[in-house]
């Protein structure tokens, strides 16, 4: 699981409301431009990000391997079919570009999750989505953050003292049953603990939160994403 | 001050915690013993309003912890039996910040507590590190140092030590000892005295949620099997 880490990269220096640009530019790019071109670009801006971050793609791809198998399937599922010729190359294809498009964003999302604390994230977030919703929609990724993670490792867990007890012996189904009723067990425990400390230590709907400053650096990073979401306006100038 | 009024606490049919009256002054080290399921964890969590009293009332400094929650969490700190239900952020600073910024301190007095509180659990310069990559006895550290970054009057800690190894459980309580000596009250849930002694001034002791003990702690050693919990001197 990839959660923040401390560190002084590039990517741990920018203000999380410029990686956010970065992020949401880079969405908007690679799902209009579905082409050579566009995927180019796209895989240049995750592999500056990765750089930026100092983090390995294999690592993102070891880490993530769940989502990238789900997404290596799409094009399998696409190009199948029930009659002759079995699979076909067009839908396959076109499906393969759909997913293609999601991989840089992936990136870009990992990248940021290890280089940003989620209290940074949650600032960030309240600073640009103002009122109550922002504080809503800042909470609650800031109480996923915490409890994802938690909710992973107990499974995990699970996992592990099923297997020591020669648990592999049972049938799949069995297996995924205990694991499942147990991890959903654990969860709800978790966030019984985490509701129970939230209250013993005050927590506000409202706290001072950290500081955030834009440097000439995060004006770049900021420009950068921006470019990337107005690009699809240049569609109108032909 | 915490003081407790004919407090009752069920749950389901059974009382957890039976008609308990106590009074905890300020500055005073207080050792809470009984056996497993004596009411010992729902006692003090009612010093936090982490609780609601079926009967009776519990008052910090003479306010009532139902009224006034959020009084009686900034002068009542509370360390979890297990550190790592207390943490609510990845990295240590973040962690210990996360009390003061709930009261919606200033960033430099915010700053000054963490600091000040990671410093008093020898944690000082170590804010950036991940919470889940310290040991056992380091983690314990961290989440007494977010107790103290609220500046209570009263710490309350469950279980401080247990799970700790000797080295770890060596340093808590040697922190402990300083709190106690600067005047900080605690309150320390337990069911092994072994290493408190010389710690706690005053011992309560439960059975089945009663006070039948409430001694000073040396007047309390002779009587501590009648609470289920074992002599440390044997």
């Amino acid at each position: 699981m990839l959660t923040y880490e401390p560190g002084d990269s590039l990517a741990h220096g920018l203000d999380p409301r410029a990686k956010l640009a970065v992020q949401f530019g880079l969405a908007v790019a690679v799902f209009a431009y579905p082409t050579a071109r566009g995927f180019a670009v796209g895989g240049a801006v995750a592999l500056a990000a990765l750089a930026a971050g100092r983090l390995s793609p294999l690592r993102v791809v070891r880490t993530y391997w769940a989502v990238f198998l789900f997404l290596a399937v799409g094009p399998l599922l696409g190009g199948a079919a029930l009659g002759e010729p079995w699979f076909r190359v067009g839908p396959a294809v076109e499906s393969l570009r759909s997913v293609a498009r999601v991989i840089p964003v992936v990136f870009v999302g990992a990248v940021y999750v290890r280089t940003t604390p989620v209290r940074e994230t949650r600032a960030a977030i309240q600073r640009v989505v103002p009122g109550k919703v922002g504080r809503l929609f800042g909470v609650g990724v800031g109480l996923v953050f915490r409890l994802f993670p938690v909710v992973l490792a107990d499974l995990q867990a699970t996992r592990r003292a099923v297997h020591a007890r020669a648990g592999g012996r049972r049938s799949l189904r069995d297996r995924v049953r205990r694991i499942l009723t147990r991890g959903l067990q654990r969860s709800f425990l978790r966030a019984d603990r985490l509701a129970l400390a939230l209250r013993a230590r005050c927590f506000a709907w409202n706290p001072t939160l950290p500081a955030l400053a834009f440097r000439r650096r995060d004006y770049a990073t900021a420009a950068l994403g921006a470019a990337l979401a107005a690009s699809p306006l240049l569609s109108l100038f032909p | 001050m915490i003081e407790t009024e004919s407090l009752v606490h069920r749950y389901g049919d059974g009382a957890a915690v039976d008609g308990v009256s106590l009074t905890i002054d300020d500055g005073e080290a207080v050792a809470v013993v009984g056996a497993n399921g004596s009411g010992k964890t729902t006692l003090v969590r009612h010093f936090d309003a982490l609780l609601e009293p079926d009967e009776g009332s519990v008052r910090v400094d003479g306010r009532d912890v139902t009224d006034d929650p959020v009084y009686a969490r900034t002068r009542v700190g509370m360390v979890f039996q297990n550190s790592r239900d207390q943490f609510v952020a990845g990295t240590v600073g973040a962690d210990v910040a996360f009390g003061p910024e709930n009261l919606g301190l200033d960033r430099s007095e915010i700053d000054r507590r963490t600091e000040a509180a990671l410093e008093a659990v020898d944690m000082a310069g170590r804010g950036d590190e991940r919470i889940d990559r310290l040991s056992g006895g380091e983690q314990a550290r961290v989440a007494l140092a977010g107790a103290l970054a609220m500046e209570p009057d009263h710490l309350v800690l469950d279980e401080p030590l247990a799970g700790l190894d000797r080295s770890a459980r060596e340093s808590v309580l040697g922190h402990l000892d300083a709190l106690a000596a600067e005047g900080t009250g605690l309150v320390v849930v337990t069911h092994d005295l072994r290493d408190l002694v010389e710690t706690v001034d005053r011992v309560v002791g439960l059975v089945d949620g009663r006070v039948v003990l409430d001694e000073p702690t040396s007047a309390a050693l002779d009587r501590l099997d009648e609470v289920g919990v074992r002599d440390p001197r044997c």
